[in-house]
């Protein structure tokens, strides 16, 4: 898990945490809230209670007053209005109280006050035209105890704003003797109403009390409240739909409730309202800031602050150990990543380096096989080509095996012979089937179609593994394989192929064991059975990369099927046919094969940089008498390719200067020469998976593998090689009639015993002798001069070339210090390299000083015993030679000359090729046109 | 103290007031330069931040936002101060006894007709001086046309808002017909015209009415102002109602007859679609087909909140602006008139804050707020707050004056009135109109 994510997560935790604690917090706040509004709603309803209280008592008094006129009307002694005002006069008792009475019948509204008016002493008269204040006197209530109240408006009298009571009197109209009525007003001012309120602000500090009526105006009017309306002050610093306002004013004089709104300053305030009960007209606002009756946040707030406080420390305490558990990790990874690196790089090597001595031990042992004719020394060898070819089939697993974890296994589909892809499996299983006395038997569907297109090579792979499994760990019995198809679509079909024994079976609780690397089903009791454990795995993966899987069926101690199905494309439809009636055909045609062939007139260009391995490869095809043609670079491999006919070539991939893809690609871009339609196949060590079809891409017509498997490449020239030249076996031409000469056994550093085993027999040795001390000048020559222009790659290829063929030879101690040279180049380690290369030139040319005196031995070897070359090859060799003489071409020179030991000259010739030779070695480039033209008596 | 305004008479005081105005504009233009930064400058406190009292003003607007907005403003300063407004019903006669009322105002709106009314003496009798150098007052703000001063120099009413008279335009109409707005008188006829070629039937419309918020006023009431100043022996016979002082109105009433017989201006037609000088003018405008929409000030101060109301305007809202209306031949004529003052009550229990009060008010940044707000135009020079009234910002001085400097009374305002009224609806001939001059109002 990435570390951004391991933070993230983190994060997310915290944050779920303070958000449930916000709204624990919020929710707690809101009920606090809740209760604390209740409680100023309570106060509001106290308030109004007062309010009441007092607007009844006033209103009484105002009815006292009535009353008392009223009464003296209804007696038959009406009041005249001075007469009332007079009475008012004497019956109020508080000087801030005005008594007004209003003549209802003046339009100008006017009457008398108890009080004269403050800017003139002298005048009592009050009037109210000018102020808005009797709309509705109707409505005025001549009942005692309703309450008639004015809105706050200014006392004409003294200028103070004011309230009046109201009631309607009956006096004396002074000049018609007749009753009237007037409106008797007890007019106070609005200070006294809020001086009633003042001890609120005790409870609460900043709460204001307003009044207003069903318009919105103020009777009292708040500080905040500005405007002289609320409900427009409220729209003035509200926005709110006209619904949303609607619904407001019509709860604010209906009922009691509390709403919030936003001031003047756009503060929130609370708003708790009430109507004044047994009034319709009035309304009580309680105004309070927001933040007044929001208490108790201080609290939460201090809380999640630790809270987060506290996260964030264990998040960055966290974050530390994280980061150092990393930082180990890291390390571990780094590790493991330097480990897998050098496992991979292991595993190249391995491939390489194991596969060249076993190219040797395969090839030589095959020697051994062919030429001995001892039963004990053939058993030893068949004993050695089986744990052999073991060991081989352990490397390929396990480079298999890598390169499925690499994740580097890539499925490459190509059309293939669904009869040869079943011929390759039978040759290989029916053999080890048999041995075991198995039976093998096959059933495979006549109409599976003959060319199919997939991965031809896994699909092998894994029918292998299965068969071979099979094989290895059935003792009696029978091996059965079984090969069915069903159409899929209407260009493919579903393969199907079962294998079954009669083995030992599997446990029910080892099956999921089956298919896991390196785990062996009843280890101790199938330990004699060789194996990594791979080869399952190996299988299952395949199949996987092509969208399918193993089924097994297994019964322990009775037997198991192994199955899978792989959809496959069809490129032809034709049926297959009775493939168990070719089989057996073809067993036939194996047994001649297996009697190898002869082809003396055929003949073969091998490139390959190590003269021993082109030894091996010569050895390997010695009795079948092809002609073979050696090069040892792509240079020279291509400047014979040029001259020469020949019917198949084969080309070593590794090489220096021009790999063995280099020099295919420069010999496929030549025309006219004479080998335009010469089959091309590569010859190499490199065996991982996959290869193959880089060399197919590259050009190659085939693919042969290191170490040589002598059987496979004497079917690939029967393949390859035109049906004309195959002549029938001649017996009695494997005598190995060479010698070892003494002072070769007399080399302290070589070991001939050694060297005889690795080459098979004394001719081949002596050949492969002959062939390192030939090449040894050039080789030193080159090694130095890569050394000194710092090519470490190449140098590290000569390098390895000279450990190879000095091992073959026997020159252990040289062979060895070359190994630890190459390995210096290949890791860079020019100390190493500076130190002893010197050394290791001066003991490999020491070397090849002491085998010297074996080319006067090879000069008088009788070339009589070689096939006699016919005048034409000789007329064109001769050309050959002048020309490589005109451009100074001295491996050319060379390497013609050295052909010609393969053959026997006539006598007339005998003189001109030993002079030819020896001008050759001494460069003498001069003297060779003359001896080709005969112009030059032969010294020799 | 005792004011000469209890002794005088209208003539004679307002004669005084121009004296003292044209003393001292030459001494306020010349400082006014230099009042700038003051201007501009940041309040500075000069009383206890802790300072704690109640004061009350009263006024006459039922509703004074802008000033309480300033309250607002002023509590940032002093927050244990509580400012109050108070509207008194029936204003004018019960202000006099709210003075010495035991719950007397600290601030009060005073008016400049009340210096012409006897009755009214005992309320400017409790005006505080407030030019005393001690109260460092900032009266510098005040533009020249928006000052008023007693003739001893004393100054006791502090103007808040000032009004004009002119027009409404529509500059949307002017910028899609590709047209200024006109200059002078010749421009204003050119307009109508290519107004009326593209289409709109009445190119200039207004209240048709008497009142100081109609039509008549706003378009040739500045114009007869002028003739008045250039012919200062005129003032005389004019105040005094004398027949023959007619004479002086031909040239506006001419220019006026002339004007609505070119058909540019149809009374019959603002009759018909313009009900009252104030709510139905403004509803009018917002219907965003009259290019000109003659009015006062008080016309420009309802826009702002009927903006919302109008169905039209919300539909399809327009920028508009106050323009003076160009009726003369070089141009039109700014009437400077105050709207609204302030007067401290000498005997204020809390006098120091009071003074305060007004001293943080009396500052171009207030008082072009609370213009702003109500949408008047602010007594001082920086017309910038508000776009509306931008076009008066520079406006030439020897075209702009106050309505005192005319040395008219209200009488010869009536007249003119109701001498333009009839001339313009046809209900005499300009001749009859100036033949008939002291009998022309009809109540």
């Amino acid at each position: 898990m990435k570390k951004t994510l391991v933070i993230v997560i983190d994060l997310v935790i915290m944050g779920l945490i303070l958000f449930f604690i916000i709204q624990y917090a919020n929710t707690k706040m809101r009920e606090s809230n809740e209760s604390v509004i209740e409680a100023f709603e309570k106060m509001t309803v106290s308030a109004e209670q007062i309010i009441t209280n007092y607007l009844e008592d006033e209103q009484h008094l105002c009815d006292i007053w009535s009353n008392y006129i009223n009464r003296s009307a209804e007696a038959g002694t009406p009041m005249t209005a001075e007469e009332a005002i007079s009475f008012i006069r004497k019956a109020k008792i508080s000087p801030i109280i005005y008594g007004h009475l209003i003549l209802l019948d003046e339009s100008s509204k006017s009457g008398i006050s108890t009080h004269p008016s403050l800017s003139n002493p002298d005048d009592y008269s009050v009037s109210y035209r000018k102020v808005q204040l009797f709309d509705s006197l109707d409505e005025i209530s001549k009942k005692d105890g309703v309450v008639n109240l004015t809105r706050a408006y200014t006392n004409p009298q003294n200028g103070i704003q004011s309230i009046a009571f109201m009631n309607i009197v009956n006096i004396l109209d002074e000049n018609t003797g007749e009753l009237k009525e007037a409106l008797l007003m007890r007019v106070e001012p609005v200070s006294a109403l809020e001086d009633k309120l003042v001890f609120l602000n005790g409870e609460y500090e900043s709460v204001e009390i307003s009044l207003i009526n069903k318009d919105g105006d103020y009777l009292v009017h708040g500080k905040s409240m500005k405007n002289s309306n609320f409900f427009e002050y409220y729209k003035s610093y509200n926005k709110v739909n006209i619904d949303d306002y609607n619904r407001m004013t019509s709860q604010l004089t209906s009922e009691s409730g509390t709403m919030r709104m936003s001031n003047s300053k756009g503060e929130e305030c609370v708003i708790s309202y009430t109507p004044l009960k047994s009034m319709d007209t009035w309304f009580l606002l309680a105004y309070i800031p927001a933040w007044e009756l929001a208490n108790n946040t201080v609290v939460d707030w201090l809380l999640l602050g630790m809270v987060t406080i506290g996260l964030l420390s264990l998040l960055v305490f966290n974050y530390l150990v994280l980061m150092l558990y990393n930082r180990k990790l890291a390390e571990a990874a780094q590790m493991a990543t330097q480990a897998n690196e050098a496992k991979s790089h292991f595993l190249s090597t391995m491939s390489h380096d194991i596969r060249t001595p076993m190219n040797a031990i395969l090839g030589l042992n095959e020697m051994v096989l062919r030429d001995s004719h001892e039963e004990e020394i053939v058993a030893y060898s068949e004993s050695i080509r089986t744990a052999g070819k073991t060991l081989l089939g352990i490397i390929n697993d396990i480079l298999d095996f890598s390169k499925i974890e690499a994740g580097k296994m890539d499925i490459i589909n190509v059309d293939y012979s669904f009869i040869s892809m079943l011929n390759d499996l039978v040759n290989m299983v029916q053999g080890k089937a048999e041995d075991k006395g198995l039976a093998f038997n096959l059933d495979v569907d006549r109409n599976i179609p003959t060319i199919l297109h997939g991965d031809e090579i896994r699909i092998k792979q894994i029918i292998i593994n299965i068969l071979s499994n099979a094989v290895k760990y059935t003792k009696k019995g029978s091996i059965t394989f079984k090969a069915y198809f069903a159409k899929e679509t209407a260009d493919s079909i579903r393969l199907i192929i079962s294998v079954t024994d009669t083995g030992i079976g599997i446990k029910p609780e080892d099956m999921d064991r089956l298919f896991t690397a390196f785990e062996r089903i009843d280890e101790n009791k199938n330990r004699n059975i060789e194996g990594t454990g791979l080869g399952m795995s190996i299988a299952q993966s395949f199949l996987n990369m092509m969208g399918s899987h193993i089924e097994v069926e297994s019964k322990y101690g009775e037997g198991s099927t192994f199955s899978f199905e792989l959809v496959q494309r069809v490129k032809d439809w034709m049926p297959i046919g009775d493939y168990e009636e070719r089989f057996k055909r073809s067993v036939l045609e194996r047994v001649r094969y297996r009697e190898s062939f002869c082809a003396p007139n055929a003949r073969l260009l091998v490139v390959d940089d190590s003269t021993v391995n082109l030894s091996v490869f010569k050895s390997l095809l010695k009795r079948t008498r092809v002609q073979i043609d050696a090069a040892t670079s792509g240079d020279e491999g291509i400047s014979l390719f040029k001259k020469n006919h020949y019917d198949v070539i084969f080309l070593d991939h590794m090489m220096p200067d021009k790999d063995g893809i280099e020099t295919l690609k420069e010999m496929k871009g030549l025309t006219d020469t004479l080998n335009d339609n010469t089959p091309i196949v590569c010859l190499t060590a490199n065996a991982i998976s996959g290869m193959r079809e880089m060399y197919i891409n590259a050009g190659f017509d085939d693919y042969v593998t290191k170490p040589i498997d002598p059987e496979r490449l004497e079917m690939l020239l029967l393949h390859y090689l035109p049906k004309e030249k195959l002549v029938a076996i001649s017996e009695g031409d494997d005598a190995d009639d060479s010698t070892i000469p003494d002072f070769i056994c007399k080399i302290e550093d070589i070991d001939v015993n050694a060297g005889l085993i690795h080459c098979g027999s004394n001719e081949a040795y002596i050949d492969t002798l002959m062939n390192y001390l030939d090449s040894a000048e050039t080789n030193a020559d080159e090694i130095e001069k890569y050394w000194q222009a710092r090519d470490l790659k190449n140098t590290a290829i000569k390098i390895h070339a000279l450990k190879s063929t000095s091992r073959v030879i026997g020159a252990e101690k040289l062979g060895d210090f070359a190994a630890k040279l190459e390995k210096a180049s290949e890791a860079g380690d020019l100390n190493t390299l500076e130190s002893q290369i010197e050394q290791l030139l001066a003991d490999y040319r020491t070397l090849a000083g002491a085998l010297s005196p074996l080319k006067e031995t090879k000069d008088d070897y009788d070339d009589n015993s070689l096939p006699l070359i016919s005048e034409q090859d000789m007329k064109a060799a001769y050309a050959s030679l002048a020309e490589c003489c005109e451009s100074f071409d001295y491996d050319s020179l060379a390497i013609i000359i050295e052909s010609f030991e393969k053959y026997s000259f006539p006598e007339n010739e005998k003189s001109r090729v030993k002079a030819l030779k020896k001008a050759i070695d001494n460069f003498d480039y001069d003297l060779i046109p003359q001896i080709l033209t005969g112009g030059q008596d032969y010294e020799v | 103290m005792r004011f000469k305004l209890e002794r005088t008479v209208t003539g004679e005081l307002l004669k005084k007031f121009c004296v003292a105005i044209a003393a001292t504009t030459m001494v306020l233009t010349m400082t006014s330069c230099g009042q700038d930064e003051n201007n501009n400058a940041e309040f500075k406190p000069a009383l206890s931040f802790e300072t704690e009292c109640q004061l009350k003003v009263a006024g006459s607007y039922s509703n004074f936002e802008s000033l309480e907005s300033e309250f607002e403003r002023f509590y940032e300063y002093y927050p244990n101060v509580n400012l109050n407004y108070v509207c008194l019903d029936d204003y004018d006669n019960t202000i006099a006894s709210a003075l010495i009322s035991d719950e007397a105002p600290d601030i009060y709106v005073t008016a400049s007709w009340m210096l012409d009314e006897d009755r009214m003496a005992p309320v400017l009798e409790h005006a505080e001086v407030l030019s005393n150098p001690d109260l460092n007052i900032n009266l510098d703000c005040i533009r020249k046309g928006a000052r008023w001063s007693l003739d001893n120099g004393d100054v006791i009413m502090l103007p808040i808002f000032t009004r004009s008279y002119g027009m409404l335009v529509n500059m949307d109409i002017f910028e899609k017909n590709e047209l200024e707005v006109p200059e002078n008188y010749s421009e204003l006829i050119d307009v109508c015209e290519k107004l009326e070629a593209a289409g709109y039937e009445a190119p200039i419309m207004g209240a048709n009415g008497t009142t100081v918020a109609g039509m008549y006023y706003a378009l040739a009431f500045p114009f007869f102002c002028d003739d008045v100043i250039k012919n200062p022996d005129s003032v005389a016979a004019l105040n005094s109602m004398d027949k023959s002082a007619g004479e002086i109105m031909r040239p506006t009433l001419e220019r006026l007859g002339d004007f609505v017989d070119s058909g540019h201006l149809n009374p019959n037609l603002c009759g018909e679609e313009i009900a009252d000088d104030y709510d139905a003018v403004i509803m009018r405008f917002f219907e965003g087909d009259v290019p000109m929409m003659l009015g006062s000030g008080d016309m420009v101060s309802g826009t702002l909140k009927r903006e919302s109301k109008s169905e039209a305007f919300i539909a399809n809202p327009f920028k508009y602006q106050f323009y003076v209306v160009p009726f003369g031949d070089e141009g039109g004529y700014f009437l400077d008139a105050v709207n609204l003052f302030f007067s401290v009550n000498k005997n204020s229990a809390n006098l120091d804050m009071t003074n305060e009060f007004i001293r943080f008010l009396m500052r171009e940044k207030e008082l072009g707020n609370m213009a702003a707000i109500k949408r008047l135009i602010t007594p001082t020079n920086d017309f910038s707050v508000d776009e509306v009234y931008s076009s008066l910002e520079g406006f030439p001085d020897e075209r702009a004056f106050s309505y005192q400097e005319t040395g008219l009374n209200d009488a010869v305002n009536k007249e003119f009135r109701a001498a333009a009224y009839k001339v313009a609806n046809g209900i005499m001939t300009v001749d009859e109109a100036v033949n008939a001059y002291g009998s022309l109002w009809d109540e």
